[in-house]
């Protein structure tokens, strides 16, 4: 017999609480991934009066991870105050972890599977792994198979100096060996993004993020941590001036126009999302500040096809437009990551632009210019700082909060990700 | 004057005449301590805590310590520091401590009585923010073979080894001595390699009574209030290494908890935190 069809319902965003980012090797360096999760969710806990409740789901996700990391974001409930009878598993999108936790999550409430849950993402810069060379790992792991004395003495005449040096992370993509600046410097040279408008993009994105801190927006998403009460990679007294002296750092020549003040930082840091039904959240008497609609996801062939590296939104946000009847002027806010001042540009260009539309997404028309007093208005990545996995949280919390202020319309998150994908969300007040 | 020195000057003072007969009427005390945060994360790191802006229950007695050894190693106490064992400790938070909070902490001894085995002493500690009580610490210890005048000794809690199977096995490393008084500044040779704790009895190192304690309390991070009291009997030496198991078990709104040896099943400690 067939299963009875559900009729889906809302999916709340009901709050969020997140720590301030840090700049690497900073105020955080001696704090793991587990540390700042298990703060983030006890500071949400305490703020929604959720101590020993059992939530539908915990889900979250780190990029950097630590194999003693493997479980960690069940490790960070089992060290909160949430019930221990919470499930939670991890996720990892790159910088789409965070934004994906939540789709995950909303997806379960819509079905009636969960009635709440918490999403985000956690990543530290800082205290990230470092594993053993290659050559000497192999020989580690056929050493602990070996059966006999003389198998292990063969594979310890195998041992080098060389192989004392250790394998650090790296920014790059592992098939095309460029670090995520490189990328995004052909990507910006592609669509002829200055370095003026980066940089007037970096500049306000201080200004947006300190005016937010000064009028109290963060006061109940943010929780002070070792020290830290803001983002410290805040300059509020940013100006395109002052961007404009840095020197460049990605791209060549006079295509050089991304610096370290119009690219993110490393950053180390945690954010979280509620979510919840219509009918959790009452019965909580907690708040809905916004809902979540509907989000896409898309991936590009940065390795051998025409795209760049982080355009996938560029294609995702068509195709959620089109499934839900909306086009891109129907939006409130405008949440685009910035994972590069140029990355955020280019994507608008590209929406703006009739050939690559026809051709590349298939559209008759191009979706158009934004109203770009509703971009990121209090403040995005260039401002907070970037902790990868962290970032979306960040995002779906601070938007779910603009449009509760605002008391209607709907926003569009925007994220780009390592390995060509996209992450895009439409959020919707409560009307 | 490092706790090392202390120690040294302790060990000098218990061979040398002129030993009190009664406690000092003496208090130590520190205003505006502030925690480091950089040893804060040693502490979490080593006891097992998460590291978060609200200090574990037992972080404030590694700030206390210093300021017992202070009181317990000047001639007129009349207990030898050198031999004391560290036989109960009581802490009680009266809410959660922000690592940035200034703390005042004050340092006095009491009780000291006639024991069983010799005599007690308590060494307490009174934590408070801008005059708020926030944390108080009591640690009984014991001299063996030494004398006091018969006198109230405080009550023992009366606690039983809780039964039942292990919900943990912790494999406690050779370094941890080592690793737990980098940290807490208890330089206690007895903790530090089998050599130094062989001059005094013990056939190994054993680990220190408050980071057996810390890490049991570690592992019900999350699942005890802000304001609590753990209560703690040392019993057997933790020799080091050793695999010991932590036995919980929720008891009236708490929990009773155990650390045993994972072979001989002897107890370690016996606590509950309520």
């Amino acid at each position: 017999m067939a299963a009875k069809t559900r009729q889906t319902r809302q999916a709340a965003v009901i709050g969020g609480n997140r720590i301030p980012f840090a700049r690497a090797n900073g105020k955080y360096a001696r704090a793991s991934n587990l540390d700042m999760l298990t703060a983030t969710l006890d500071g949400l806990v305490a703020r929604y009066g959720l101590a020993g409740e059992r939530l539908g789901e915990v889900v979250a996700g780190a990029v950097l991870k630590h194999s003693r990391d493997f479980n960690l974001t069940r490790e960070a409930v089992l060290g909160s105050r949430l019930a221990p009878s919470t499930p939670a598993y991890d996720v990892q999108q790159a910088c789409g972890t965070g934004l994906e936790a939540a789709i995950a999550v909303s997806n379960k409430i819509r079905l009636g599977q969960i009635e709440s849950g918490v999403a985000g993402g956690v990543d530290t810069a800082s205290d990230a792994p470092i594993a053993v060379n290659e050559d000497l790992r192999r020989i580690l792991v056929a050493l602990n198979g070996a059966r006999s004395a003389s198998a292990r003495l063969k594979l310890l005449g195998k041992l080098r100096p060389g192989q004392i040096v250790p394998e650090i992370p790296q920014n790059s993509e592992p098939r095309t060996g460029l670090s995520m600046g490189e990328h995004a410097a052909i990507t910006a040279k592609e669509w002829g993004v200055s370095r003026e408008a980066q940089d007037e993009l970096a500049a306000a994105s201080h200004r947006h993020l300190a005016a937010a801190y000064d009028r109290g927006f963060f006061d109940d998403l943010v929780t002070p941590y070792l020290g830290v009460t803001r983002d410290d990679n805040l300059r509020p007294d940013s100006s395109v001036e002052k961007l404009a002296k840095l020197k460049p750092v990605f791209g060549r020549g006079e295509d050089a126009t991304m610096t370290a003040g119009n690219s993110t930082p490393l950053t180390d840091g945690s954010a979280l999302v509620l979510l919840g039904s219509d009918e959790w959240a009452a019965e909580h008497k907690l708040p809905v500040l916004a809902h979540f609609v509907d989000a896409e996801t898309a991936a590009v062939d940065y390795v051998h096809g025409r795209d760049g590296l982080l355009t996938a939104p560029v294609y995702a946000v068509p195709r959620l437009l089109e499934r839900n009847g909306l086009t891109l002027q129907d939006f409130d806010f405008y949440e685009i990551h910035e994972a590069f001042a140029s990355t955020v540009l280019a994507t608008l260009k590209a929406w703006e632009d009739p050939a690559f539309s026809k051709e590349r997404l298939g559209l008759d028309s191009p979706l158009g210019s934004i109203d770009r007093s509703r971009l990121n208005v209090n403040g995005s990545s260039l401002a907070a700082g970037h902790p990868f996995a962290a970032t979306g949280g960040r995002i779906v919390a601070s938007l779910a909060k603009a449009l509760h202020e605002k008391g209607s319309g709907r926003g569009l998150i925007s994220i780009c990700a390592a390995g060509g994908q996209g992450v895009v969300a439409i959020l919707e007040a409560v009307k | 004057m490092a706790l090392g020195a202390l120690y040294a000057k302790a060990a000098v003072g218990a061979v040398l005449p002129g030993r009190g007969k009664t406690l000092p009427d003496r208090e130590i005390a520190r205003e505006g301590l502030t925690v480091d945060l950089g040893h804060l994360a040693d502490y979490a790191r080593v006891c097992g805590f998460a590291l978060t802006d609200t200090l574990p229950m037992t972080y404030p007695h590694v700030l206390a310590f210093p300021l017992q050894v202070e009181l317990m190693a000047c001639r007129a106490f009349p207990l030898p520091l050198p031999g004391l064992v560290h036989v109960a400790n009581r802490i009680t938070a009266h809410r959660a401590i922000r690592a940035g909070e200034p703390l005042d902490v004050r340092v006095r001894a009491e009780r000291f009585a006639a024991h069983p085995k010799g005599a007690q002493v308590d060494l307490v500690a009174a934590v408070s923010v801008a005059g708020e009580p926030v944390w108080d610490g009591r640690s009984t210890y014991l001299a063996r073979g030494g004398s006091a005048p018969t006198g109230f000794a405080g009550e023992m809690p009366e606690m039983s080894d809780v039964d039942g199977p292990a919900s943990a096995v912790w494999r406690v490393e050779k370094d941890t001595g080592r690793r737990y008084a980098a940290v807490s500044g208890d330089v206690n040779p007895i903790h530090l390699n089998p050599l130094t704790a062989r001059a005094f009895g013990f056939p190994r190192a054993i680990a220190h009574g408050m980071w057996t304690a810390a890490r049991a309390v570690a592992a019900l991070q999350g699942r005890v209030p802000d304001a609590a009291t753990y209560e703690v009997l040392f019993r057997k030496p933790l020799l080091l290494p050793s695999a010991v198991e932590l036995v919980t078990q929720p008891a009236r709104g708490g929990w009773n908890l155990s650390v045993r040896n994972r072979r001989t099943s002897a107890a370690h400690l016996a606590a509950q935190v309520h």
